[in-house]
């Protein structure tokens, strides 16, 4: 609810999507969860765009800040363009002690990327050719699988430094993308 | 809706109506609880956590603001443990951000000064933990010191329920949690700001205040006067 001021809407990429999707929406409460979750998973690079983010608060009438809030504060949206392909690193505590944390270093090294924290303050590590993005995750529920590394939405449980970086480099050989 | 319920604060009966919190029956009745993120006329979201009490019956302690009082309830709102405890809330607030009163703008009219003054603070037990926080002197009349700021929201909920403009929120979560305004534009782009100051008005702390009032700012241009007495002289 903004007052006073008319925002012009922001351009986005795709605006009868964008429109669709908040129209499916819209007027139910929770709706921006919804929203911003079938935007990201549009998008071609599975992100949300500042653009986005205007364009839902201008057409839902939520406010800026608030739909800024909701998008950093769940780890699920990005607001980075994302790699091809995603390894997702546990670093909870079981992990921990079963070596997570030289896996992840490992792999850092292997793809090449630098620490980085987007501007939510989240930890995610993206290739400069975008195809993959690195990411620790608090935990996923298998300690009893530790060390559990998440690639492209598959779980592996006591994964091997030599089995994930042959896994990761298969899939960099996988044609370009 | 205005049933009348009677209920024992440190031991004392008193009359109140229900759905009346606890901090506010102990307030209208000259009870003191401390609480930061609480202000008149703002909704209450218990986030400081200072303001928690012992009821009697339950075995954890509830926090004031948010627990509406029921026939017979009794509160004790303080005891060593409450106290210890609000210490500690107290100096992990101090140890989150980089809280330098000597250099700030509220020193001296700063409620979270003035709690832990009241609560005997005279270190932190933890560890600083001196974040990098940006300063926003982007708008023409006002500053937000990220530095100062404990996330109480009280100038999110002004802004919100008050002003109704809903310029600023909180983002990002745990420790890394930041006040933002609108899409972390900053405050001086921020096009649903009304510049009407009533989140600095609310601000606890000095991490909203105008401008002009920081140490640095009150410098003196004693050399104006010095020329002027120059100019005159051979008059």
């Amino acid at each position: 609810m903004t007052t006073g001021v008319v925002t012009a809407l922001p351009r986005v990429d795709d605006q009868d999507l964008t429109d669709r999707i908040i129209g499916d929406h819209v007027g139910r409460p929770g709706a921006l969860l919804g929203i911003l979750e079938e935007l990201q998973d549009a998008n071609r690079h599975k992100y949300l765009p500042m653009e986005t983010l205007e364009y839902v608060a201008v057409r839902t009438g939520i406010p800026q800040a608030q739909v800024y809030s909701v998008a950093t504060f769940f780890t699920l949206f990005n607001l980075d363009p994302q790699g091809v392909h995603t390894v997702a690193i546990c670093r909870g505590t079981a992990c921990h002690t079963r070596g997570s944390r030289a896996l992840l270093q490992r792999v850092k090294l292997q793809l090449g990327v630098g620490e980085a924290v987007d501007a939510a303050g989240k930890t995610t590590m993206t290739t400069a050719d975008r195809r993959f993005t690195i990411r620790t995750v608090a935990c996923f529920g298998q300690c009893a699988l530790a060390p559990v590394v998440e690639v492209d939405h598959a779980i592996r449980g006591h994964v091997k430094e030599q089995v994930l970086i042959r896994e990761v480099e298969t899939l960099r050989k996988g044609g370009a993308r | 809706m205005t049933e009348k319920v009677k209920v024992r604060i440190d031991g004392e009966v008193i009359a109140a109506t229900a759905g009346q919190t606890i901090l506010e029956v102990a307030r209208t009745n000259n009870k003191y609880i401390p609480a930061l993120c609480y202000m008149e006329g703002l909704s209450t979201v218990g986030a400081c956590r200072l303001c928690m009490v012992e009821v009697s019956g339950v075995s954890r302690l509830l926090p004031a603001c948010t627990t509406p009082v029921q026939e017979g309830l009794a509160v004790a709102t303080t005891s060593p443990q409450l106290e210890s405890y609000r210490k500690i809330a107290l100096e992990l607030l101090f140890a989150e951000r980089n809280h330098v009163c000597a250099v700030c703008v509220s020193s001296g009219h700063c409620e979270l000064q003035t709690l832990a003054q009241e609560h005997g603070v005279t270190s932190v037990r933890y560890p600083y933990s001196y974040p990098r926080l940006p300063v926003d002197m982007t708008h023409p009349r006002f500053v937000l010191d990220h530095n100062r700021c404990v996330l109480c929201s009280r100038c999110v909920r002004t802004c919100a329920e008050v002003e109704g403009a809903h310029v600023w929120e909180l983002a990002g979560r745990g420790i890394g949690s930041r006040l933002v305004s609108e899409l972390q534009r900053p405050w001086g782009e921020a096009t649903s700001c009304t510049s009407c100051g009533k989140c600095v008005q609310a601000c606890p702390t000095g991490a909203m205040a105008e401008k002009g009032w920081g140490v640095e700012e009150m410098t003196k241009r004693r050399a104006a006067v010095s020329r002027l007495t120059s100019m005159r002289e051979g008059e």
